[in-house]
C-alpha cells in the first residue's frame, strides 16, 4: 500500500469502520492479451468492508471494470489475489450491473429480470411476481413483453438495473449503471438506491464517472490512477446517514468534489500524454 | 425567398395497419406477378410459332402433360419419393451436423482434433462420393439419402460452428456473472444466440438437398423427379421434363419457405419476424 495516499477528511464518521472485511483485493496485478502487453492494473489493495458503499473513480481505461470483474469472479487477477467472504448459502453472492447492459436480445425484458432469479433455483412463480415487482419500480411494466431491440439504452440499462437488484445479492457490482440514462430518471435511481441500500446495508462497489454521484451515494470514494491503474487516493464521505440528496448543496460536498476532481485531473492529463 | 419545410405524417402514419395490409397486399401480387407474366408471355411466343416447340413446348401443353401425369400417379410418386429421401437426407443431416457444431464450437480440445480434417472432407464435392456409397451400400436408398445427408451436415456444422464461437463474451459474463454454468448457460445463452444461424443453414441446406437429390436421382433410381426429368430426356418427352423442372422448384420453394415459416416462429426476436411490412 506504499503508493497510497490517504486523505481523511477529520469530520468523517464511517459508520462500517469496525464491520468485518467483505472483499478484500491484495496486490492484484491484471495483464491483458497472451503476450502481457496490456497492463490494466499494476498493483490495487482495495478493501470493502460488510455493508460499506464504495465508489471508484478513475480516468477510462484505468481498470476499474477489470477490478469488478474480478470480484464478480469473470476474470483472474494475473498477481494477488481477490477475497470474497460470503455468508449467504447461494452459490454466486454478488451480481453486476455490466457498463454495456448485457441484456439478453433473445428473452422479453420480463424473462431478462428473472433471469437471475432462476439461477438461484427460484420457483417460477415467485421468480415472476418479484421480477415484475422490480419492473415497476424501474419504471418497465409496459414494457414487460417486449423484446430488448425495441428499448432505448436508457431502458436497457434499467432493465439490467432491475436484473442485479432482483437477486438481491450481499454484494452488488455496478459499473457505471447510471451513465446511459438521462438526468431525471438518474436522480430517481440514485435516490432509489440510496433509499434500498439504506434499508438493507449489502456491500456495493459502485464505478462511476460522476463525482457528485460518487459523494452523494459512497461511504468511501477511491480514486485510481491512469492505466496501468493504481489507487493513487481513497476519501471518506463524511455525510450522515440518511443522505438526502440536498447535501449536493453543501460547502463541504463542493470541497470535496474539487478536491477529488484536482487529483483526477493530473490522471486524464497524464492519460492524453 | 423564404421555404417552410412541413414535416407531416404521410399514408403510413396516419393508418399503419391498413398501410402493412396494403402493403403485404402488393409484394404478395408483384411475387405472384411475375411467375404468371413469364409464362404468358411463353405462351404467346409458343402459339405465335416464335419458339421450336420441341424444346419449348406451350406452357399449356405443359400443363395439360402435368394433369396427364397426376392422373396416372405418376408424379405423386415421384414428389414423394424425391420428398421423402430429401426430408430424411436433411433430419440425419441437421441432426449431426447441429451435433458436431456444438461439438467442436463448445470444446477447444475437440475443434483442434476435429476442425482440420472435417474442413478438408468439406472441400470433396459430394456427389464425387455417390460411387462410393453405392459400390458400398448397394443400390437401395441408403446411398441417396447418405449423400443428401453428408451435404447438409457440413453447411449445418460449419454455420453453427461459427455462430457458437461468435457468441459474444459480454452475454457469457452476464449468464455466469449469475452463477450459470453447464446446462444453464447452454439453455439461457449458446442455445439461443445460435438458433438464428441455425435456421439460416437450414435454409441453405434445404436448398441444396432437392439439388442434389437431382443429381443423384439422374443416375440412380427408378423413381423421383430427378429419375423422372432424367428418363423424359431418352424419351424425348420434353413436357414432362419441364413438369419435373417446375415441381422440383415448386418443392424447393415450399420446403425453403417451411424453414422459413418455423424460423419465424421460433425467433420472436429477430428483426425479420418484427418487421411485419418488409
Ligand atoms: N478482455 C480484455 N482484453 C484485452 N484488454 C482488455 C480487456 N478488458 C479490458 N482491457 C484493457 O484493460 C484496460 C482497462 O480496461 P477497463 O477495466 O475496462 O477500464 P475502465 O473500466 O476503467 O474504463 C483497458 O486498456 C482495456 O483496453
Ligand atoms: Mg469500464
Amino acid at each position: 500500500m506504499n503508493s497510497l495516499r490517504r486523505t481523511d477528511i477529520s469530520a468523517a464518521m464511517p459508520l462500517v469502520a469496525e464491520a468485518p472485511a467483505k472483499i478484500e483485493v491484495r496486490g492484484v496485478r491484471k495483464r491483458y492479451d497472451a503476450n502481457g502487453n496490456v497492463e490494466a492494473l499494476a498493483g490495487v489493495d482495495l478493501k470493502v468492508r460488510s455493508g460499506e458503499f464504495v465508489c471508484l473513480v478513475g480516468p477510462s481505461g484505468c481498470g476499474k471494470s477489470t477490478v469488478l470483474r474480478m470480484i464478480a469472479g469473470l476474470h483472474r487477477p494475473s498477481e494477488g489475489e481477490v477475497l470474497v467472504h460470503a455468508s449467504g448459502t447461494r452459490a454466486v453472492p454478488t451480481a453486476m450491473v455490466f457498463q454495456s447492459y448485457n441484456v439478453f436480445p433473445w428473452k422479453t425484458i420480463q424473462a431478462n429480470v428473472r433471469f437471475g432469479l432462476e439461477m438461484t433455483g427460484m420457483s417460477g412463480a415467485e421468480a415472476d411476481r418479484r421480477a415484475t415487482a422490480w419492473l415497476g419500480k424501474m419504471g418497465l411494466a409496459d414494457f414487460a413483453n417486449a423484446y430488448p431491440p425495441a428499448l432505448s439504452g436508457g431502458m436497457l440499462q434499467r432493465v439490467a438495473i432491475a436484473r442485479a437488484m432482483a437477486v438481491e445479492p450481499e454484494i452488488l457490482l455496478m459499473d457505471e449503471p447510471f451513465a446511459a440514462l438521462d438526468a431525471q430518471h438518474r436522480r430517481i435511481l440514485q435516490d432509489e438506491l440510496l433509499t434500498l441500500w439504506q434499508e438493507d446495508r449489502r456491500s456495493v462497489v459502485f464505478v462511476t464517472h460522476s463525482l457528485e454521484e460518487a459523494l452523494l451515494l459512497g461511504d468511501r470514494v477511491v480514486v485510481m490512477s491512469a492505466r496501468p491503474g493504481r489507487i493513487i487516493a481513497e476519501f471518506e464521505v463524511p455525510f450522515a446517514r440518511p443522505r438526502a440528496p440536498e447535501i449536493r448543496g453543501e460547502p463541504m460536498f463542493a470541497k470535496l468534489e474539487q478536491e477529488i476532481w484536482n487529483l483526477l485531473r493530473e490522471q486524464v492529463g497524464k492519460h492524453a500524454a | 425567398m423564404e421555404k417552410t419545410i412541413a414535416i407531416r405524417p404521410g399514408e403510413a402514419e396516419r393508418d399503419p395497419r391498413g398501410y402493412a395490409l396494403r402493403a403485404r397486399r402488393q409484394e404478395k401480387v408483384l411475387a405472384m406477378a411475375t411467375p404468371v407474366v413469364f409464362f404468358i408471355l411463353w405462351e404467346i411466343c409458343a402459339r405465335a410459332g416464335l419458339l421450336d416447340s420441341r424444346f419449348f413446348p406451350a406452357p399449356s401443353a405443359i400443363f395439360l402433360s402435368a394433369v396427364e401425369m397426376l392422373r396416372t400417379g405418376m408424379l405423386q410418386q415421384d414428389v414423394i419419393a424425391s420428398a421423402l429421401r430429401v426430408l430424411a437426407g436433411f433430419a440425419i443431416g441437421v441432426t449431426s451436423g447441429l451435433g458436431a457444431a456444438l461439438l467442436l464450437g463448445l470444446s477447444r480440445l475437440t475443434r483442434a482434433a476435429l476442425e482440420p480434417f472435417l474442413t478438408a472432407l468439406y472441400t470433396v464435392p459430394k456427389l464425387a462420393l455417390l460411387p462410393l456409397l453405392l459400390l458400398i451400400f448397394g443400390l437401395g436408398e441408403l446411398p441417396s439419402v447418405l449423400l443428401v445427408g453428408m451435404t447438409v451436415f457440413f453447411l449445418v456444422w460449419i454455420q453453427c460452428m461459427e455462430a457458437v464461437l461468435a457468441i459474444p463474451e459480454n452475454y457469457h459474463e452476464a449468464a455466469r456473472s449469475f452463477g450459470a454454468k453447464g446446462w444453464n448457460m447452454f439453455r439461457h445463452v449458446t442455445w439461443p444466440a445460435l438458433l438464428p444461424q441455425l435456421f439460416i443453414s437450414m435454409r441453405i441446406a434445404i436448398g441444396t438437398a432437392v439439388l442434389v437429390i437431382v443429381g443423384v436421382e439422374f443416375v440412380q433410381a427408378s423413381q423421383g423427379i430427378g429419375y423422372r426429368i432424367w428418363h423424359s430426356w431418352s424419351l424425348f418427352q420434353a413436357n414432362r421434363m419441364y413438369v419435373g423442372i417446375c415441381t422440383v422448384a415448386l418443392m424447393g420453394f415450399l420446403f425453403s419457405s417451411l424453414v422459413r415459416w418455423l424460423g419465424r416462429l421460433m425467433l420472436p426476436w429477430t428483426a425479420s419476424s418484427t418487421k411485419g411490412s418488409r
